[in-house]
């Protein structure tokens, strides 16, 4: 059965600011050409400080996804293999046979959540 | 809410059967219509749920989930022979019976109600027919690798174990790396008698599960009986000298298992009856 982690609030901020700066440097590279437009000046490509924020947003980014994903599944077969129970075997879903007492013993059992 | 679908994704994903698990979870969800939110899954719920709660005994959950799918998929052999489940769960045999025929006369070559048929047939008693239905239908679906455990479960409840041996084969041939097949197949071996082949078997499952402790003990079972019997003249067979050394190794490995986080009082227990098995 899967384990949910509890959800990182603090990976979560972390995603959460840096795609405040990413929108910050998109709005800031708007603006920049705006004002070169109304100066009638030359495109010489972004300032430095917008830059700079922009890989600053990709790298927070990458460390708040890194925070919130899940945790690594394993690669190898063996290891998949190796949870399998002998019950594996009787279990096959399509051969559901239902005269069984479980009819009768959950009849009025209410399953608490 | 979140955490429920998954449990239930993972659940379809392994096939276990936990109709208890699967009803606390998505009674709830199909209760209050929150299994809609899942979009495409939502129809996999449903009809987990419905099975589910066929198992558990909650007629009512059932229906509704079915008369959903009913709703969306109308006239589907899928969602019929959920209709026959029903009635099979509540001991309707002839109606469901019904059922599952006319779903065969449509299409013949349906694998769901096939299957329903074979065990309808076992819920009414009569295994041998049940048997050969399931022949029949895995002559036709020969790569069907539940049919042939199916159909080993069936052989084995008649104690024909060189059938079941054959079926177990089958298996192994659809499916050779999980070690739970050549498990199972060691141990009909054994159970036949054959214990060099079972021997082997035995062996074959430690090796694709590391310290297997099952496997394990039925090495030591294997191999000390064929120490105690005489030496074959049969130039395959395994000889003394391997047969006492895989004995050691699984002597060694069964030790080492144990042996890892138990008391001490334990572990000399343990120890005096592995190495007198």
């Amino acid at each position: 059965m899967a384990v949910q982690q509890a959800p990182s609030h603090l990976g979560r901020l972390v995603c959460l600011f840096a795609f405040l700066l990413l929108l910050h440097s998109g709005y800031s590279t708007f603006e920049h050409l705006s004002y070169l437009k109304a100066i009638d000046g030359h495109e010489s490509g972004l300032p430095q400080d917008i830059v700079i924020e922009l890989m600053a947003s990709v790298a927070i980014f990458g460390l708040g996804i890194v925070m919130v994903a899940d945790d690594f599944k394993e690669i190898l077969m063996e290891t998949e293999m190796a949870k399998q129970t002998i019950e594996s075997l009787d279990a096959r879903p399509s051969f559901y046979g239902f005269s069984h007492r479980g009819r009768a013993v959950f009849r009025n059992v209410s399953f608490k959540k | 809410m979140v955490n429920a679908a998954k449990v239930l994704q993972d659940l379809r994903a392994s096939a276990e059967r936990k109709p208890d698990v699967v009803v606390r979870l998505g009674k709830p969800l199909v209760e209050s219509g929150a299994v809609m939110k899942l979009d495409a899954d939502a129809w996999l719920v449903y009809e987990q749920v419905a099975i589910a709660a066929l198992d558990v005994g909650d007629d009512a959950l059932a229906q509704k989930c079915i008369q959903a799918l009913e709703t969306k998929f109308p006239g589907s052999p899928r969602v019929r022979r959920l209709n026959g489940m029903e009635l099979e769960a509540k001991g309707e045999l002839l109606e469901a019976a019904k059922i599952y025929k006319a779903i065969l006369e449509e299409d013949e070559t349906n694998v769901l109600a096939a299957k329903r048929q074979v065990m309808l047939l076992r819920a009414m008693g009569m295994n041998a027919e049940a048997i050969a239905a399931l022949v029949k239908y895995l002559d036709i679906n020969y790569p069907d690798f539940e049919g042939w455990l199916q159909l080993a479960d069936m052989y084995m409840e008649e104690f024909m174990y060189a059938q079941a041996a054959f079926c177990m084969e089958e298996v192994l041939m659809l499916q050779p790396q999980n070690h739970i097949f050549h498990l199972r197949y060691a141990e009909i071996l054994y159970t036949q008698d054959n214990v060099q082949l079972a021997l082997k078997q035995f062996c074959r499952v430690v090796e694709l599960c590391k310290d297997h402790v099952r496997g394990l003990y039925g090495i030591k079972l294997c191999t000390s009986r064929l120490l105690k019997s005489s030496p074959s003249k049969d130039a395959t067979a395994t000889s003394q000298e391997d047969l006492k050394a895989i004995d050691l190794l699984a002597t060694e490995r069964l030790l080492a298992v144990y042996s890892a986080g138990s008391a001490a009082s334990a572990k000399s227990a343990s120890t005096k009856w592995i190495e007198h098995l």
